[in-house]
């Protein structure tokens, strides 16, 4: 069994990307029952537009079901499963026993244990597996020796975090957000209250500076880990980031499929070349979480909201016009004649160039890219797929 | 209803049983978080046939999150529970119920996980195969009531009284923090002075304590459940008054208030400005702005 890629996707078109960049599977969420309440999520009609342009790729759609369900949160639910039955996701994702009962008793759909649940050992994912789990997403405290531990002993196939932002709480079981703000940490409102400033005491001591103490963690990146993953063959290695933007999906997404491409074709290029394409995307600063045992200082966020992007995303693709060889680019961000741009593509392909003259959709020459959204073009040599990332190298 | 306490240390037996305590909760050295009064077998073993000669049940807080490598260790605790014949296992990771079960002690446990007993569901599903649960922590007293008043027939607890705890993670946020801020000559490990003050929450102070399990943060408020218990009494078997952050004169009167209601209104005048009644009348919500504005 080939491990899977599997990436996160907050709307219809940020799947597609994910699909076209590499990903074996998307993960997205509802309009009901799913834990990313800011996020797009999608409606039946969306899921069954993703769910036909997947499966057109020979690729697959999970639907989350992992809030924390309480009784006024139930209305609905047998109607939401038998509909995302009907319409052919390939599985869902829950935390809670009444999902995965009544998935049970009414579909066919295959069940997947969300990470929510904070599963750590083969012990209860047997216990799923009986249960009539076929995956669990493990919790991020698993170390990489614990996860080797788990995927010899256990029934059902395991799914690992890899990439993103990471609770630092065990997940499921902080109620940070709802104490403090009354927004319901394991029903889609989390506000991030660990990543909040604090100041530290002991007793009537300040301790602290200035409301220098964070809880927050870095973002996980698991590069040096892929090869150690992938020779475990567990099944599928998760990207995290509904929220996220198509560029960082793009770029990350496009980054660990090469990774394991070039693992399974056995020709791995040093890491430092896949690192340094992640941070093209804008990130926090990541570390390896909890894959080496426990975490350090190394593993936390001090004094840091985010690390700046090697690279701007300033532009997506919209066609190559092959006739008069220039690119429809739809602006993201500022650019301007001569920047130098650097183009991701669907196929891995990068390429760069300096920008030359910009012209708008009728044909007046423009100082700068400057308004969001606005259709330009310029002139490029070598075409272009659709759907390419364009990056200002700053 | 059980009035279920903490013990702190072996010679305050006597108090528990003059205060009428029905329960006694007993700490593990290796697999209770937060613990008060973390045992090893052989010491576990004394204390509970001390509790038990005078015919109070003894249940053990098994609440850390349970990893691969605890496993066997967990088979071993479990081994010694059923032949000393636990009361009560109460847990929070879900792993621990079914290694009891192994042992023929699923009878025993009560499923504690802070945050997902939350729907009637949950009450049907575990009914026959546990204990017990606690309710959710985070759910209204309306919540709770439509639960308790479901036909399972699940015995129901909560931890009513007390700092809650809001937060369990892995990490030693506080060793690593003076770690990184190079400073020394702190006791950090079950050290209860640490607080945390939110920048734009003056004069608000969150208990947080770092133990071997992880770091643990707590409510600013304790949680006293007097009001609610009278609609609740009937239908909840275990009532938890948990211990943390507490000092022993006012727990001990908190135990009295909850077996006296005579007395609830001196013990309010005498400690009133620690309590709140948590979510009991707060509901949480998905987005912000869905129920309460700023």
């Amino acid at each position: 069994m080939l491990t899977e890629l599997l990436a996160p996707a907050g709307n219809l078109y940020k799947a597609k990307i994910a699909l076209l960049y590499g990903a074996d599977a998307v993960y997205i969420g509802g309009k009901q029952f799913s834990l990313r309440a800011r996020a797009s999520n999608f409606d039946y009609s969306m899921i069954e537009e993703l769910v036909k342009f997947a499966h057109d790729l020979n690729k697959k759609v999970y639907v989350t079901m992992n809030m924390v369900f309480h009784d006024e949160d139930v209305f609905g639910l047998d109607e939401y499963l038998l509909e995302l039955e009907k319409i052919g996701v390939d599985a869902i994702i829950c935390s809670n026993m009444i999902v995965i009962e009544k998935a049970k008793a009414l579909t066919n759909l295959e069940i997947h244990l969300s990470t929510q649940f904070s599963l750590t050992n083969s012990v209860l994912s047997n216990y799923f597996y009986k249960q009539g789990v076929k995956r669990v997403v493990l919790s991020r405290e698993a170390s990489l020796d614990e996860i080797k531990m788990i995927q010899s002993k256990s029934q059902t196939d395991l799914e690992v975090f890899i990439h993103g932002g990471m609770c630092v709480s065990y997940s499921g079981r902080c109620t940070l957000s709802n104490y403090t703000v009354l927004r319901d940490a394991n029903r889609g409102g989390c506000a991030h209250t660990c990543r909040w400033l604090y100041n530290l005491y002991e007793g009537d001591s300040l301790v602290s500076d200035d409301y220098d103490f964070q809880m927050s963690s870095k973002d996980l990146e698991a590069t040096n880990q892929i090869k150690d993953l992938l020779d475990l063959k567990v099944a599928s290695l998760k990207v995290e980031g509904r929220m996220k933007s198509i560029h960082y999906i793009a770029t990350v997404i496009n980054t660990y499929r090469m990774m394991i491409d070039d693992y399974e074709m056995n020709c791995m290029r040093p890491i430092e070349q896949y690192q340094s394409e992640i941070k093209k995307a804008e990130n926090r600063l990541t570390s390896h979480g909890f894959f080496e045992g426990e975490t350090t200082i190394e593993q936390q966020l001090y004094n840091s909201r985010s690390e700046v992007p090697t690279k701007e995303f300033v532009g997506l693709v919209k066609a190559y016009d092959y006739e008069n060889k220039e690119l429809v680019i739809q602006q993201r961000n500022y650019f301007e004649p001569k920047d130098r741009l650097e183009i991701l593509m669907p196929d891995k392909t990068i390429i760069q160039l300096q920008a030359g003259i910009i012209r708008d959709e009728e044909d007046l020459e423009l100082d700068a890219a400057r308004h969001p959204l606005q259709i330009v073009r310029i002139a490029c040599p070598i075409a272009v797929m659709d759907n390419s990332m364009i990056r200002k190298i700053i | 209803m059980n009035i279920v306490a903490r013990l702190k240390t072996k010679d305050e037996i006597q108090n528990m049983i003059d205060l009428g305590v029905n329960v006694v909760m007993l700490d593990t050295s290796v697999f209770t978080a937060k613990s008060i009064f973390p045992l090893n077998q052989t010491a576990f073993k004394e204390v509970f046939q001390l509790i038990h000669n005078h015919k109070i049940n003894v249940y053990v807080y098994i609440n850390k999150m349970i990893h691969e490598t605890d496993i066997f260790e967990l088979n071993a605790w479990m081994k010694f529970f059923k032949e000393i014949g636990i009361d009560g296992i109460v847990i929070n990771d879900y792993t621990v119920y079914v290694i009891a079960k192994e042992y023929g002690l699923e009878n025993k446990v009560i499923y504690q996980p802070g945050t997902m007993n939350t729907n009637t569901f949950d009450a049907m599903f575990l009914e026959d195969k546990i204990k017990g649960m606690t309710l959710s922590k985070e759910i209204t007293l309306e919540e709770i009531l439509t639960i308790v008043q479901s036909p399972s027939k699940i015995e129901y607890s909560l931890v009513g009284h007390g700092f809650i705890d809001m937060f369990y993670s892995k990490r030693q946020l506080i060793t690593n923090y003076f770690i990184h801020k190079n400073k020394k000559n702190y006791k950090i490990k079950n050290n209860h002075q640490f607080v945390l003050e939110e920048k734009t929450r003056d004069s608000i102070y969150y208990p947080i304590l770092e133990d071997n399990m992880g770091t643990h943060i707590f409510r600013d408020k304790q949680l006293q459940s007097f009001e609610e218990l009278i609609q609740l009494k009937d239908y909840i078997s275990d009532f938890f008054i948990e211990r943390l952050f507490i000092d022993d004169v006012e727990y001990y009167d908190t135990i009295k208030a909850y077996q006296n209601t005579q007395v609830q209104q001196k013990f309010l005048d005498k400690y009133h400005s620690n309590f709140n009644s948590g979510f009991y009348y707060l509901p949480t919500e998905k987005t912000k702005g869905e129920r309460h504005v700023d």
